[in-house]
């Protein structure tokens, strides 16, 4: 416990209540001064909140020492290029490292927790919508300062938003740990840069948890205005929170890019680059560029706030409409953040079970960039009913419906890869099959939606919620699974149970498409999305039962996967060789990973997915001694 | 890193740009209060974006690659050119958002401001810019005494700027009546636009101070040299980047659409 308090982590969190409470404190020095209201209902102001949320932030990242080096070099210090690791074990995951396979699995560690708290939130209001009538969640208690029906809001808001960052916590997880060792590099570009980013996540975490006991926010995770220049001081911190990981993504986004354009062995030209290489290429340039208009419509509700800018506030002359515009233009292409990169893994991981070449790689490659480029374009098409201008529905329907082509050659490609393989059927495939059947189910049901006929009905109803889980899910969930059975033992020299990961899969799968499945046919039916109740004469009663108990048997099953995860780092089966026959560069080298990755520098000498072909090779290491000649 | 040109030819490269884009800065002025014409000025907004881009920022050091030793300081000052030039990408989409909410919000109106105090503080930014350029070239060639002299007088320039708009100007603008706050249905939230286009771009050149303050006194100490000084070429492009975002924002602030009392 003793050792525990002295982590970086630890150090942080403390630094931050302090930098919370200096800030607040400051601002309500101030208006004691101004001979202002001191205390509110949350004991603080609001704009004392906001500073001190904002302050909490600085002084977890100063306290904490991510920064440190970077103080050092402003003062002319120079330091080593990397540090020795201090610490072993766990302590080393909670501590500040340079290194990019710890700071991959401190993303992803994060990112599996975040998905705890988000799906246990869901669970909480899925077992309220399981029957009509309010059960638990009553008008007349009271938490947090909020009755029951405005703490489903809150959670239901803070499910959305929470997961998010959970998905860009998971992305950045995986594109961390795996693309310096797809290239060959013994780090990424910027080192210091990426630990930073890994850190800044965590008090942005900590600060949307606060929103749900500053009185909640019952906006979505969208924080529309006018609702969300309305609601209690609980939406200041969510739009803090989102802010700060907002800087998580874009700075490590930047660090993914530089790292591939400058840092790629020798003879890896871009068309022999591995497909999630491409992939996270792709995410990179929407995250790093759009996810400053979110944080920018959520800062300027913010500032509508505090200083009564009345910028989408209609009696001062602002715009509405226009918050959803600026908001949108990232929030769509987010999706694409979300579900590209595991679009990604499971290009990469399918021709390793199906031992067949990946079919059209070229063209699989180019569909990444496609998606992220046609993704640019199709915001508006989540205000069809809102109030736009009605011109500019048209060119974003078809725009939406673009992307469905890059989309459909990357299931081209995978069916011609699966048609005639050799498959294998361990966890890590079933879970990429998995994936592909939902992001199937996800894809076809996407464009129904772009249509703006089907839309004005669709609009705001579960099929549009069964929809986004299809698509999120195929995109995120099932390839992350995937790829932490098929990475595990990279990173730790063992493998996950099998039968436990089978276990998990078989329960999680059926009960999603329950789940999702039921979403459309009740949202078709007319079932709203974001209200706590429903009126018992739409007989969607068994239906939403039966959508409750999918949700508790895919918690269940994500129950059963962190077990495995956490019990098979210390007692899995020993696997230190190629455990999956792949042809990947990290593979080539025994496991887990060492300190500075590879001893030898590789060099690129054939095609990435020619499984199959006799002779043919991708990598060829720099030997001193000709011993292992294979 | 190989000079191409040696340092009077370098430094008067500087003065012409200078004057390029002070002539430019005139001739947008004279068009706004003559013509009246929008499309004219972006287009000499965009002249003046390109020249600030090549010649003082660079650009086209991007697509050099001066050393193949991935470990030499030539290729990591490579490396870290695209890094910072990714973030200024990214950091552009805050102030193409804050413009798409401008051109939205107020449309062909602009709020009642000083023009005069307005083309004061453009011209102290684009003199900082310029002594930038020096202090720069003058590290180029080894020249740090040169780089303190410039240095300081950006700096003080730079102060200049952030004290015009923040402290003059703000507070006229609230005299006028132009508080936060101000806005109505007629004429949009001119309040709210006002104050966070200016707020955002006096917040960079804050840090650019900052910036700027860390490298003058790392150059004291010495650190710098000819050829190892990445630190004094990041602060560079990135004050000149905050000077690219005045070239669009003072004609959308100042000088397009019809005044608003």
């Amino acid at each position: 416990m003793k050792k525990f308090f002295s982590t970086a982590l630890a150090r942080g969190l403390f630094w931050q209540l302090i930098g919370t409470l200096t800030g607040a404190g400051l601002v309500t020095g101030i208006r004691v001064l101004m001979g202002l209201s001191a205390t509110d209902k949350f004991f603080f102001t609001e704009p004392a909140w906001v500073l001190g949320g904002f302050f909490g932030v600085l002084f977890f990242l100063a306290g904490n020492g991510s920064v440190s080096d970077w103080f050092k070099w402003a003062r002319g210090i120079e330091t080593p290029e990397h540090h020795e690791e201090r610490y072993t074990g766990w302590e080393k995951y909670l501590n500040v490292s340079l290194d990019h396979k710890v700071i991959g699995i401190q993303y992803t560690v994060t990112a599996l927790l975040l998905i705890c708290v988000g799906g246990l939130f869901a669970l909480i209001f899925r077992t309220e919508l399981a029957q009509s009538q309010l059960q638990f969640l009553k008008v007349d208690m009271q938490l947090f300062g909020q009755n029951g029906p405005e703490l489903y809001n809150t959670l239901m808001s803070l499910h959305g938003m929470i997961m998010i960052v959970s998905i860009l916590l998971g992305v950045a997880g995986i594109m961390n740990y795996v693309v310096p060792l797809l290239l060959g590099a013994q780090d990424m570009a910027f080192p210091r840069l990426n630990a930073f980013s890994y850190w800044i996540a965590v008090p942005a975490a900590v600060l949307l948890l606060m929103s749900l006991v500053l009185g909640g926010f019952g906006t979505g995770w969208t924080g529309y205005p006018p609702l969300s220049a309305r609601a209690p001081v609980g939406v200041q911190m969510f739009f803090l929170g989102v802010f700060t990981a907002g800087w998580s993504s874009i700075l490590g986004a930047l660090n993914v890019i530089v790292t591939v354009v400058r840092m790629r062995s020798k003879g890896m030209t871009a068309m022999r680059m591995p497909i999630f290489v491409w992939a996270s290429v792709a995410t990179s340039i929407i995250a790093m560029t759009a996810t400053q208009l979110i944080g920018l419509s959520f800062q300027l509700v913010m500032f509508q706030r505090l200083f009564g800018m009345g910028f989408f506030d209609p009696a001062k002359g602002g715009n509405p409409v226009l918050f959803q515009h600026l908001f949108w233009f990232y929030s769509h292409p987010a999706v694409y953040v979300f579900v590209l990169p595991g679009l990604g893994v499971i290009s990469e991981l399918l021709p390793v079970f199906a031992r067949k070449p990946l079919f059209g790689y070229r063209w699989v490659a180019m569909s990444s960039m496609g998606i992220a480029l046609v993704g640019f374009l199709v915001w508006a098409h989540h205000m069809f009913t809102s109030g736009m201008n009605e011109y500019l529905r048209l060119p974003f329907m078809y725009s939406t419906l673009l992307v469905a082509i890059p989309t459909g050659v990357k299931f081209f490609s995978w069916v011609a890869t699966i048609w005639k393989g050799k498959l294998t059927y361990p966890a890590a495939m079933l879970f990429v099959l998995g994936g592909i059947v939902s992001f199937l189910l996800g894809g076809l049901t996407g464009p129904p939606n772009a249509t703006v006929s089907v839309d004005l009905h669709l609009h705001d109803t579960y099929f549009i919620v069964g929809h986004f889980h299809d698509t999120i899910f195929g995109g995120f969930v099932f390839p992350f699974f995937a790829a932490l059975y098929y990475w595990f033992p990279k990173a730790t020299g063992r493998r996950m149970n099998e039968f436990w990961g089978k276990v998990h899969f078989w329960l999680m799968t059926p009960s999603f498409f329950v789940l999702t499945l039921g979403m459309m046919r009740i949202g078709l039916l007319g079932m709203r999305r974001r209200i706590v109740d429903y009126d018992p004469a739409l007989n969607f009663d068994s239906t939403h039962l039966v959508l409750t108990i999918a949700g508790y048997l895919i918690g269940l099953a994500v129950l059963i996967f962190i077990i495995n995860f956490f019990h098979s780092i210390s007692h899995g089966e020993k696997a230190e060789g190629n455990v999956w026959n792949s042809r990947s560069p990290e593979w080539q080298v025994p496991s887990p990973m060492p300190t500075h990755n590879y001893d030898q520098p590789f060099e690129v000498v054939g095609e990435p997915y020619d499984y199959g072909l006799a002779g043919s090779k991708y990598v060829e290491f720099a030997k001193p001694e000709k011993s292992k000649n294979k | 890193m190989t000079h191409t040109q040696d340092k009077s030819s370098a430094l008067g490269q500087g003065v012409l740009i200078f004057v390029y884009l002070t002539i430019l800065t005139a001739l947008e002025f004279f068009i706004a209060i003559t013509f009246k014409s929008v499309s004219i000025l972006i287009v000499v907004a965009v002249i003046k974006a390109a020249l600030v881009m090549y010649y003082y920022m660079h650009i086209y050091k991007l697509n050099e690659n001066s050393d193949d030793d991935t470990h030499s300081y030539s290729y990591k000052t490579d490396t870290n050119r695209l890094g910072l030039w990714l973030f200024l990408l990214s950091d552009s989409f805050v102030f193409a958002g804050l413009m798409a909410a401008r051109i939205n919000l107020l449309g062909f109106t602009r709020p009642p401001l000083n023009q005069l105090l307005g083309l004061a503080v453009t011209a102290v930014l684009l003199l900082s810019s310029f002594f930038m350029n020096r202090g720069e070239t003058s590290m180029a060639h080894g020249d740090t005494k040169g780089f303190l002299n410039n240095i300081v007088i950006t700096f003080f320039l730079g102060f200049g700027f952030l004290i015009g708009v923040v402290a003059v100007e703000w507070r006229l603008a609230a005299a006028e009546g132009l508080v936060a706050s101000f806005g109505n249905p007629a004429n949009g939230p001119m309040g709210g636009v006002f104050y966070i286009m200016t707020g955002m771009h006096a917040f960079h050149v804050f840090t650019g101070l900052i910036f700027l303050f860390v490298v003058w006194n790392n150059a004291r100490k010495n650190i710098y040299s000819a050829e190892q000084h990445w630190g004094v070429e990041a602060v560079a492009v990135y004050w000149h980047f905050v000077d690219l975002v005045w070239i669009f924002f003072y004609p959308a602030l100042y000088l397009i659409g019809k005044l608003i009392v």
